[in-house]
């Protein structure tokens, strides 16, 4: 099956002096949830941009959904929502839902039918008549979702879904894009919050200063840094090759890229040795230590803002 | 056909835009009440009744089934209130209220969603073009069905000419709004996008009438200059034939009176030779601005198409003058009259043609930034 998105080489440079994108390739497989992830400024919403035609690219090659980048028909079945988006204030949840739905070219027949689901998908049927000026920033944020799903897209752009909505409200939108996923949607998400991610994310890539620093599946990312760590009670035996860690009256060892085959023995020394155990846990490395892995490869502080602030990013 | 349901979705978009604002409510309320101000001009058969019969005016001339009566009622509409009430006021409110349709809809997170649609950038922003202009067309339209009901009561006049204030009107905005839009697109600001439009607004509005007002009085100093050569002419005929009759007295009397005919004819050529390279600059420049003024003029001079008067004979008392009051009008009345005839000798097309290409021109600028800028 094509990729859903395959871009190489894209480049963006703004009025000829800041360059936000470096040559960044990547493929995002259908079906899947992709992670774009990055500091601010690394070009993570420049690059978004650029497959919705909002930014020119200064240099790109590649499709998504199997056209060319830049192919309008294609929009019609993509799925946007842009960072801090903003709908008519004086529009109703329904107005805005139509309009916008119109402008993908959706019959009024189809709208009325599937503005009524969606705003039952994002918990905001009840409020349908009202205005979104009046609405909240989580509020606004589930209007947002369900314009951009409103023309049942194939792939979903989303670029900071959360963004202002409550703890639960992060997890409907959490089950929500899984139950998307499911269903065969590709989605890219463009998001900081990185522990909101770490569960649903299937494939991602870390841009870092207009470059793709990591890419892959999280399996493929996160293979050569696992680890098992084992954890138990008392003085146990001698450790001379192996790296443990004191944690009060607890020992844990940890054993770096070991098979579940490798633990038993050293589970059977500390057995030996009089001790009880405590835990034997297989540890993957979390997306933020992944993430901060990508900085430290492209050579880059986390805290340190973007070169294009203030621009598209 | 998407691309058809994407153009209504903008244009509804840009119509609902407008009736939230304030200023739309305000300026349809004002023309309500010139409307009704206009509906209480009546006349009967001693003369005008102002407010509904509130306060009436005797008239030998203007009173009920007089052509006075017609020519008056639509001046007031196509000289007064379209012209200064339309053209002006209305079209100040009607600016203060469309500039921020462009700059609004490029407001970070506002464009994205909608650039991000499958229909082009190009139709997208034309479609917001005349959305902008739907705010005065409307608005127009609602004031002269108002105007045209009012003239058929008054005056028994059904002119639909009087329909034709929409397009004029929406037209004229247009040349405004252009520009409007183009600074809108460049800076995304509202506030900058009208007052560049009332700058350049006021531009055309002095350029216009600094020529005109150069023209005139170069009419008025060759109509000088021409009249003070005749009478230098006339002058020396006497003078040559008291010569030639030998009556010498009469022959110095006329050399004696020559001189400031002369002079006069002196002077009036030198400030025609000093205006007129100012009058070709002025008229030069004219030439590339869109013609704001004639546009509005062109309906007054639809609705005296067929009539026997004017409005302009009427304001100037000539509409009420008989043949053996008629006196030579002064250099400076005939340099006006001449004037109202060379405008009303301009063509039609020639004044909507070259403002539609300065339009155009705007237009076609404000649209290249727009397809190639990063939102």
């Amino acid at each position: 099956m094509p990729a859903a998105i395959d871009i190489q080489d894209v480049e963006k440079t703004f009025r000829k002096k800041v360059r936000a994108l470096r040559g960044v390739s990547m493929q995002v497989d259908p079906g899947q949830i992709f992670c774009l992830l990055g500091p601010n400024g690394a070009g993570k919403s420049t690059l978004v941009k650029i497959l919705m035609s909002v930014i020119h690219a200064s240099r790109i090659s590649g499709t998504m959904l199997g056209m060319p980048i830049g192919h309008k028909e294609t929009l019609r079945r993509v799925g946007y929502l842009p960072e801090h988006h903003r709908f008519p204030a004086f529009m109703t949840a329904e107005q805005a839902l139509h309009f916008y739905g119109s402008l993908s070219g959706m019959r009024r027949a189809n709208r009325l039918k599937r503005i009524q689901a969606m705003l039952e998908l994002v918990g905001m049927a009840a409020w349908r008549k009202h205005r979104v000026g009046t609405f909240s920033k989580g509020m606004q944020q589930r209007i947002g979702l369900a314009q951009a799903l409103l023309h049942d897209p194939e792939l979903l752009l989303l670029d900071e879904p959360t963004d202002g909505v409550d703890p639960v409200g992060r997890r409907e939108i959490r089950d929500l894009l899984i139950h998307l996923r499911n269903d065969g949607h590709t989605i890219l998400i463009n998001s900081h919050i990185l522990s909101e991610l770490e569960t649903i994310c299937d494939q991602l890539a870390v841009v870092v200063k207009g470059r793709v620093a990591l890419e892959g599946t999280i399996d493929e990312l996160t293979s050569d840094r696992r680890r098992w760590i084992v954890a138990y009670e008392g003085s146990g035996p001698e450790w001379t090759d192996e790296e443990t860690r004191q944690d009060g009256r607890n020992t844990q060892v940890i054993l770096p890229g070991a098979s579940a085959n490798d633990v038993q023995p050293v589970i059977d020394r500390i057995r030996g040795a009089g001790c009880s155990i405590i835990d034997v846990s297989e540890v993957r490395e979390s997306l933020e230590d992944l993430f901060m892995r990508a900085l430290e490869l492209a050579g880059e502080d986390a805290a340190t803002p973007g070169a294009n602030k203030g621009r598209p990013t | 056909m998407n691309t058809g349901i994407a153009i209504l979705a903008i244009l509804r978009e840009s119509w609902l835009t407008l009736r939230a604002e304030k200023l739309f409510k305000l300026v349809l309320g004002l023309n309500m009440l010139v409307i009704v101000a206009y509906l209480s001009v009546g006349f009967d058969d001693t003369g005008v009744s102002l407010f509904f019969g509130l306060t009436h005016v005797d008239s030998e001339y203007i009173r009920s089934g007089t052509p006075f009566a017609r020519t008056l009622y639509l001046g007031i509409y196509s000289a007064f209130i379209v012209n200064l009430w339309l053209a002006w006021a209305a079209s100040i409110l009607a600016l203060i209220s469309t500039s921020s349709i462009f700059p609004s809809f490029l407001k970070e997170g506002a464009v994205e969603l909608v650039m991000s649609r499958p229909t082009g950038r190009t139709t997208i922003f034309f479609v917001k073009y005349i959305g902008g202009l739907l705010f005065v067309a409307v608005q127009v339209g609602i004031f002269t069905l108002g105007a045209f009901i009012a003239a058929g009561w008054r005056v028994d006049v059904w002119d639909p000419a009087i329909f034709l204030a929409i397009p004029l009107v929406t037209l004229f905005y247009s040349y405004l709004f252009c520009v409007n839009v183009l600074v809108g697109v460049i800076t995304r600001s509202t506030l900058t996008a009208l007052l560049a439009t009332l700058l350049f607004w006021f531009s055309t509005f002095s350029i216009h009438n600094t020529d005109k007002i150069l023209t005139e009085n170069v009419i008025r100093f060759q109509t000088s200059a021409t009249r003070a050569e005749k009478r230098v002419a006339e002058l020396e005929a006497e003078r040559d034939a008291a010569t030639a009759a030998g009556q010498t007295k009469e022959a110095e009397d006329a050399s004696h009176w020559l001189q400031g005919p002369q002079q006069k004819a002196e002077q009036a050529q030198a400030a025609v030779d000093q205006l007129l390279p100012w009058e070709t600059v002025m008229g030069l420049i004219q030439a590339i601005m869109p013609e704001t003024d004639r546009t509005i003029g062109l309906l007054h001079r639809m609705l005296e198409r067929d009539a026997d008067l004017s409005m302009q004979d009427l304001m100037s008392g000539r509409a009420f003058e008989k043949d053996e009051d008629h006196v030579v009008p002064d250099e400076m009345e005939a340099a006006q009259i001449e004037m109202v005839d060379r405008e009303n000798e301009v063509p039609g097309w020639w004044i909507i043609s070259k403002s539609v290409v300065f339009e155009f021109i705007i237009l076609g600028i404000a649209l290249w930034i727009f397809r190639r800028r990063d939102f």
